[in-house]
């Protein structure tokens, strides 16, 4: 054989062995980290201020939940529903129709009586045309906007320009949030004047019962597909989002559930039209206030709560997977004067470099290290031995970190209740090994070649 | 190769074996700690529940409640004690509130937390403030400021200075808390506010709201003390519904008259007061930010405001332009027709405004 090729092959095991343990041990750092922000929340989370808010008419800043939604009919009225039903002294619901064409206007208009609406709006950040605005003559801080199709980031940006209020609250029109969710993300805005933007938990709702826009009894769903990303979304959340705030990194705020200063949004012309529209917009925040020089905070909340329904085929988690690969990779692109520039300090230090070189260049090399077993084993160059124990080691730290992620989960929160569904988590963090990794592996991979698409696809949505 | 000779090491194996064993190990600890401490915690909570529920009953309907319940033995019985009994202060008042209060000196329930508040763990020690913050002890006004000097941590400090907000009695020992912010960084408004909203809510209870008055003079002309925490005692007011302190915020809009945002806090005050002079003058203030606040009250005013409004809504200011169309469309026939006029006007931003708050109007009739 090629001596260079041997050399090459060598060099791969080299790089995919130092990957795998520098991914680990930030992995495990982020837990470490996070169960240390999670005992200090428990300590100082106390219920009483924020009963405080609801009672004093002085203490919180009013709202504006502003809700893109395109093609969601079959959701809507229930979301909506479930966000008139908010614990809030004072807030509005800016529903932005973006040119959906399944009825989502005609159910809306239905269901909550909706009337003209001729308040002037400041027009502050651009968006596609506004056809039409509406009142709801049942809720008068109810607000819909039918627009041309211009995308989420463009929908939003509409809500943001009719919003009355000087915080604003993204969600999803899938999404149900607790009654006092806002409440608890609002009330940080109250207590720390650089508070700019902040984000709760997303979990997912399939598999709950939901009665009249409130999730009522919480369980895991029947199909390991979704049991899997609830593994998954305990772990960004609980160990990722808040071992990052720890390092005050924090640059993904969920598009289902965050809540901003509006007067920085506006700052930096509101969102970008792109598919990764939510971690673009904090990245800018960040970048805009350490070029500016203004002091501020960006962070995570483990217990304000939107609950979220994920895909439940493999075709659209593969779409949904595909979508955020190439959201990130154009952030980072649209984003690369922060790359590894000490003038950005620890976001660009920790932050950036991680969504680097663990999420972007992390999936090519896994299936690097994937694809050199049967070319090595054909070349007659593998040390089997090595191999099997090497993936054996590599699978048993996984699950010892996924095991960790419960175990925040349930040592605050105890969301889910049975010892039947923690342990069926616990057997789900070995399941998620033996093929679903890999196949999300193989989306990451195939975006990274198709990053340049804009287009986010169209998402089946089960009625709550 | 670093690689080769690593892998053809028999160590190198030997050290693989180990850290499977031990990883695996690891995995079925984990998971049996995960299932032990929720277990305990759900046992723990349950136990705290109906310790919870024991106190509540025993303080409402026993006159030595202390004979009746358990001395607490860890963290959480402390806990359910404290919990039960700031819940009882903050629902009762007169025997019940002082018969709770005599429980957590009996049972000792305050010596656990101020040990607590000496922990090295400075959220643990923040947690002790809190706690004995909402048993409102008046112990705790010699304990806390002994504390604030041996504090290091100012996230304690703050809590601090709340906790002896709970308890002001006089306008001496608010300045003297005045005092101690002043030797913080500014937090924010809103906690300024709070701490002297809480010290006019303890001054009300007591009788002697009269006391704020008293120190609100002391400090206007005080250098010391900063002018967003004059604003922040002025928006307590407003907050808390002081209602004896007209004379003293109108001394103080006349004298910060170059501090928009004490005019501002001001002007709130004295419009929840129900003294509305100064709004007709306010309407035509240089500052958008006091010109917008008064427009908020504007339909409360008598006519004279009028011209004023119609003036505000040519304003180059979005929201000064459709606050002032809502207070003529809240003025009744005359405003209306004011609107009415307006909604023609070739100004398009006015006639928008008008023709927003003309619609406003006609729903809400």
């Amino acid at each position: 054989m090629n001596p260079a090729l041997i050399t090459a092959a060598y060099w791969l095991q080299g790089v995919i062995l130092l990957y795998f343990l520098a991914i680990n041990s930030t992995y495990t750092l982020l837990i470490l980290f996070a169960l240390k922000d999670i005992i200090r929340h428990s300590y100082l989370s106390t219920s009483s201020g924020a009963r405080r808010l609801l009672t004093a008419d002085a203490y919180y800043k009013p709202v504006s939940v502003i809700v893109p939604a395109y093609n969601e009919a079959a959701v809507i009225s229930s979301s909506v529903r479930s966000l008139l039903n908010l614990h809030y002294p004072e807030f509005e619901i800016i529903v932005i129709n973006d040119g959906s064409g399944d009825g989502t206007m005609a159910r809306l208009k239905e269901d909550f009586k909706l009337g003209a609406y001729t308040k002037p709006v400041r027009l502050q950040v651009p968006h596609a045309a506004i056809k039409d605005i509406y009142v709801s003559a049942d809720y008068p801080n109810l607000l819909v906007v039918d627009k041309e199709n211009g995308g989420k980031a463009d929908a939003i940006n509409a809500g943001i320009n009719i919003s009355s209020y000087p915080l604003f609250c993204s969600i999803d029109a899938d999404s149900l949030l607790e009654p006092d969710a806002i409440l608890k993300a609002s009330k940080l805005f109250i207590e720390d004047d650089e508070l700019i933007a902040t984000g709760g938990i997303v979990r997912v709702m399939n598999g709950c019962r939901v009665k009249d826009g409130a999730v009522i009894d919480i369980e895991l769903p029947k199909s390991t597909l979704e049991t899997i990303q609830v593994l998954e979304y305990t772990r960004a959340f609980l160990s990722g989002r808040t071992g990052w705030n720890f390092l005050k990194s924090l640059l993904i705020i969920s598009g289902a559930f965050g809540v901003f200063r509006k007067d920085m949004v506006l700052a930096i012309k509101g969102y970008r039209k792109t598919v990764g529209e939510d971690m673009d917009l904090v990245m800018r925040l960040h970048r805009h206030c350490l070029d500016s020089k203004i002091p501020y905070k960006i962070f995570f909340v483990p217990d304000p709560v939107c609950w979220t329904q994920v895909p439940f085929t493999l075709k659209m988690l593969r779409r949904q997977r595909n979508r955020w690969h190439r959201g990130l990779i154009d952030c980072l692109i649209n984003n690369r004067a922060m790359i590894l520039n000490p003038k950005y300090g620890a976001v660009s230090l920790y932050g950036i470099s991680y969504f680097l070189f663990v999420e972007v260049l992390g999936p090519v090399i896994e299936l690097l290290g994937y694809l050199s077993i049967p070319i090595l084993y054909l070349a007659g160059l593998l040390n089997t031995r090595f191999v099997l124990l090497f993936i054996t080691v590599a699978i048993l730290w996984g699950i010892s970190i996924n095991i960790a992620t419960i175990f925040l989960d349930t040592y605050n929160f105890r969301r889910y209740k049975k010892n039947r569904d923690i342990l069926r988590l616990c057997f789900i963090s070995v399941v998620e090994f033996l093929g679903y990794r890999q196949l999300t592996l193989l989306e990451r991979v195939r975006a990274s070649f198709s990053f340049r698409e804009t287009g986010w696809g169209t998402q089946k949505r089960q009625s709550h | 190769m670093f690689l080769t000779r690593l892998t053809s090491s028999p160590h190198f194996y030997t050290f693989l074996y180990i850290a499977i064993c031990m990883l695996a190990a690891f995995n079925i600890f984990e998971v049996l700690f995960l299932l032990v401490h929720k277990r305990r915690v759900e046992k723990a909570e349950a136990k705290k529940e109906l310790l919870k529920h024991r106190i509540t009953t025993a303080v409402i309907t026993v006159t030595d409640p202390s004979e009746l319940l358990p001395a607490p033995k860890d963290s959480t019985d402390h806990e359910a004690y404290s919990e039960a009994v700031a819940s009882i202060i903050g629902s009762f008042q007169g025997e019940v509130a002082e018969r709770a209060i005599q429980l957590i000196y009996k049972l000792k329930i305050d010596r656990y937390y101020q040990r607590l508040c000496k922990n090295p763990v400075w959220y643990k020690r923040a947690h002790a403030v809190d706690i004995l913050s909402a048993l409102k002890l008046t112990r705790n006004r010699d304990f806390f400021p002994d504390l604030f000097k041996t504090e290091t941590s100012n996230d304690v400090k703050y809590r601090i200075i709340y906790g002896l907000s709970l308890l002001a009695r006089d306008q001496e020992y608010i300045y003297s808390l005045c005092k101690l912010l002043s030797g913080l960084p500014y937090l924010t408004a809103k906690y300024t506010e709070d701490v002297f909203f809480n010290a006019i809510t303890a001054l009300k209870g007591a009788g002697r709201e009269a006391e704020f008055k008293f120190f609100l003079k002391r400090i206007m002309a005080a250098p010391e003390i900063l002018t967003i925490v004059k604003r922040d005692c002025l928006s307590a007011c407003h907050a808390a519904g002081c209602e004896q302190m007209d004379l003293i915020v109108m001394e103080y809009y006349w004298t910060f008259q170059d501090e928009p945002e004490v005019m501002i806090a001001c002007i709130k005050s004295l419009v929840s007061m129900g003294d509305l002079a100064i709004l007709p003058s306010v309407l035509r203030h240089k500052d958008w930010r006091v010109r917008l606040t008064a427009l908020k009250s504007a339909h409360l005013c008598g006519p004279e405001v009028l011209p004023a409004l119609k003036d505000s809504l040519h304003d180059t200011n979005y929201h000064l332009r459709i606050n002032a169309a809502l207070a003529l469309a809240r003025f009744g026939a005359e405003g209306r027709a004011i609107l009415r006029g307006e909604a023609a006007s070739p100004d398009k931003f006015a006639a928008d405004a008008a023709r927003y708050a003309l619609g406003s109007a006609e729903a809400a009739a």
